[in-house]
């Protein structure tokens, strides 16, 4: 038998993680000591938590943080419609492969293409409302991104319609390599299609439901700013301000790097504290299942 | 001075002082390390050859279309003329600043960066990221460029004019017509324009407005409408900094105007979900009567409405300042980055565009009116453009105040409170409240520049 000593394997790893450290370990640093200044060009002087103080008791980044939080509720929407979808799809209904790419197109065009033309057909003379007003609903004819009270949730809605994509072919693509003999068993002894869904199909994929709401998560909180920049540029007033665009106001519009630096750790020990806690409640449920 | 900058401007000093010995014993050096064939150091605008490559980023096609050809021309005549190969690269407006500030705070600037007016170079200024042109482009090119006075610190001007922007409020002379309004007498007082906005509604059309999406709208108005209760440039610097309370009436005076529009229904409906060229589309299609413009833009409209479609006027008169009624004029332009490679090149640059040639085919090619004072108006053609030039360029004018206002204060209280006001959301006086509030923040923020509003208030008092 091959013996090696014992710190070759970190040898032959090595390399990967200089790059790895190299790539986001330095630029992590970095963002950390930036927090910590008032930053001039490429440096400047260290202030401490002065910045953490400043964006905390800044109104604009606590309506950026309620405007982000309530985006979360897009986790649950394009999990439940990606789920029902592809089980609609796993059916075989006539037809399936095309829906399958017609619906998986919108993931794939660029989100400021996505973002202006919705800019366009939700504009209050856009062609959204000149179908609504053609078709007799001059009353749902509404400003969707020029009223404060539906800018957030018109955004919610562009995110949703090209981000569920994704969604519906992950879970197809789970639903397709599952072993069909338990459906065809349970069909055999007389399960009726929720049973199916609630008892085989739903187990089945709950990991890869963890997955993506873990994934919609992230998503949320730190890659929907194009969304907002292309659709509102965070109005009307501060109606669509998000953390991603209040970081990219301070750190480049207002050149506060040092500012942008503290809110940007903040968000990422946020995102790291949500999805410790999924994977703590998902390993628990686990143990559960298991014991 | 902020002490973050003085080392870079120690460094600057002792650049200046070795400057020409330096540049003529290194740059054979440099050329021979690059590989590059050596050519004689000299300089451009005696018409000598200069040589190697200049790096340009510009912009302006955005809002003067043809501007590329101008400047293509520009490159391939001045590669004739001073051997210099300038390699172009035209900006997205979202990086006209930062790009340039990363670019130049990483050692690795163009040679000739665009600029935008006031504070949107003068912070790069204070960085130490631009070179101060006095001694290097001749004196007879900076005073005649149009740069403004908002260039200029402390006696040192960082940028020189390209081509002039009058600021005004644009009309659609047919929907005034048909309204019954005279089209070539237009308001010159609020009540005026109130009265005009009542009729231009009863003709069916939106009387006022625009786009305010994306804010600009908002920058303009609070340039035309601001203005006219100060008494000098510098008033605008010390609300901007808190010497000047925005809580006082006379200070959100033009938010509250900008409510009464709005609460009379005279401003188009769908302003919150259009950007400013959208709306100003608006006015070129005939659905809207009176929108902020820039003379930029007036062919663009002319083109639409016909030549004698258009009209251009100061914002009627609310305002008791001493600015009250003058028109505004900005210019855009370009400096010359510190750390530049090529700064012998960059001037040469600069003063070839300033050349009477190029400064006529500014006008010729594009349309647009060089900011240049030796510029010959006799050769506009266009009647509204000569107007103009009379009236805003020749005539007595303004630097435009919004240069001067720190980018805190656009993002969180002018872009807000202008779209807030245009959807019923907030009124003026709530409006100043959060001027108010925002100005405390910047300070808060930028401990360190408050002093250098502080002195070029003092300047700009002066002018």
């Amino acid at each position: 038998m091959l013996r090696t000593r014992p710190w070759v394997p970190y040898l032959y790893v090595a390399p990967m993680v200089c790059l790895l450290a190299l790539i986001f370990g330095y630029s992590l640093v970095r963002v950390f000591d930036f927090s910590g200044r008032l930053i001039r060009g490429a440096s400047g002087m260290w202030t401490g938590f002065l910045n953490y103080d400043l964006v905390l008791e800044d109104p604009t980044f606590r309506k950026a943080v309620e405007n982000s939080a309530l985006l979360l509720l897009a986790v649950p929407i394009l999990t439940v419609i990606s789920l029902l979808i592809s089980v609609l799809l796993f059916d075989r209904v006539r037809g399936w492969r095309i829906y399958r790419s017609v619906l998986f197109l919108p993931y794939i065009l660029a989100i400021p293409v996505v973002g202006i033309i919705f800019s366009y057909v939700f504009q209050l003379n856009g062609v959204l409302n000149e179908i609504l007003r053609g078709l007799g609903f001059d009353a749902l004819a509404l400003d969707w991104i020029g009223d404060e009270s539906l800018a957030l949730w018109s955004v919610l809605f562009v995110i949703v319609w090209r981000e569920v994509g994704f969604g519906i072919v992950l879970f197809l693509a789970r639903l397709m390599s599952m072993d069909e003999t338990q459906l065809e068993a349970a069909q055999i002894d007389g399960a009726g299609w929720f049973q199916r869904f609630r008892y085989i199909i739903l187990p089945e994929l709950r990991g890869t439901i963890e997955f993506y709401a873990v994934v919609a998560m992230i998503t949320m909180l730190s890659g929907v700013f194009a969304y907002v920049f292309t659709l509102t540029q965070g109005g009307p007033g501060n109606a669509t301000q998000i953390v991603e665009f209040y970081i990219y106001n301070q750190g480049v519009r207002n050149s506060l790097p040092g500012l942008a630096s503290a809110v940007a750790v903040l968000l990422l020990l946020t995102t790291l504290i949500l999805i410790a806690v999924l994977f703590r409640v998902r390993a628990r449920a686990t143990e559960e299942q298991l014991g | 001075m902020d002490p973050l900058t003085r080392p870079l401007s120690r460094r600057q000093l002792l650049r200046y002082t070795a400057g020409g010995f330096a540049l003529s014993t290194l740059a054979p050096v440099l050329a021979a390390c690059g590989g590059e064939e050596e050519k004689p150091a000299k300089s451009g605008s005696s018409g000598a050859q200069i040589g190697g490559e200049m790096k340009l980023w510009w912009w302006g096609e955005q809002e003067a279309a043809g501007l590329k050809k101008w400047v293509e021309e520009t490159n391939t005549k001045f590669k004739t003329k001073a051997g210099v190969d300038v390699k172009a690269n035209l900006l997205d407006t979202g990086q006209v600043i930062p790009q340039f500030t990363n670019a130049a705070a990483a050692g690795k600037p163009p040679d000739v960066q665009f600029l935008w007016n006031g504070i949107y170079h003068m912070e790069n200024a204070w960085l130490g990221y631009l070179e101060p042109l006095n001694g290097v482009i001749s004196d007879e090119v900076l005073q005649k460029s149009g740069a403004t006075a908002l260039s200029t610190f402390e006696d040192k001007q960082y940028r020189v004019g390209w081509y002039a922007i009058g600021m005004g409020v644009a009309y659609n002379k047919k929907l005034f017509e048909k309204a019954g309004l005279d089209a070539d007498s237009p308001p010159e007082t609020w009540d005026d324009l109130l009265a005009a906005c009542e009729k231009l509604k009863a003709a069916g059309a939106a009387p006022f407005g625009g786009g305010v999406k994306d804010g600009y709208l908002g920058e303009w108005w609070l340039g035309h409408a601001l203005t006219q209760n100060l008494d000098s440039p510098a008033d605008a610097i010390n609300l901007f900094i808190g010497e000047l309370d925005w809580r006082e009436p006379r200070y959100h005076e033009h938010w509250t105007r900008l409510e009464e529009l709005y609460k009379a229904g005279f401003v188009n409906d769908d302003i919150n979900s259009l950007e400013l060229y959208q709306g100003i589309q608006l006015m070129d299609t005939s659905k809207l009567g009176i929108t902020t413009s820039v003379s930029t833009l007036l062919p663009a409209s002319q083109k639409q409405l016909g030549e004698d479609g258009v009209g251009f006027m100061v914002l009627p008169v609310f305002g008791t300042g001493a600015l009250a009624g003058t028109p505004l004029l900005d210019s855009q332009g370009f400096g010359i980055p510190t750390k530049a490679e090529n700064k012998e090149a960059a001037a040469a640059w600069i003063e070839y565009i300033h050349s009477e040639e190029r400064v006529n085919a500014l006008y010729d090619l594009v349309e647009q009116i060089p900011a240049n004072e030796g510029f010959d108006p006799a050769a506009i053609t266009n009647p509204l453009i000569k107007d103009v030039q009379e009236r805003w360029i020749k005539g007595e004018h303004l630097p435009y105040i919004p240069n001067l206002m720190p980018t805190l204060f656009w993002t969180d209280a002018m872009f807000v409170a202008s779209q807030k006001i245009l959807g019923g959301e907030r009124t003026g006086e709530e409006a100043g409240d959060l001027a108010h509030e925002v100005t405390e923040k910047w300070k808060k923020r930028n401990p360190d520049l408050v002093e250098n509003y502080r002195t070029w208030s003092e300047d700009l008092a002066a002018v």
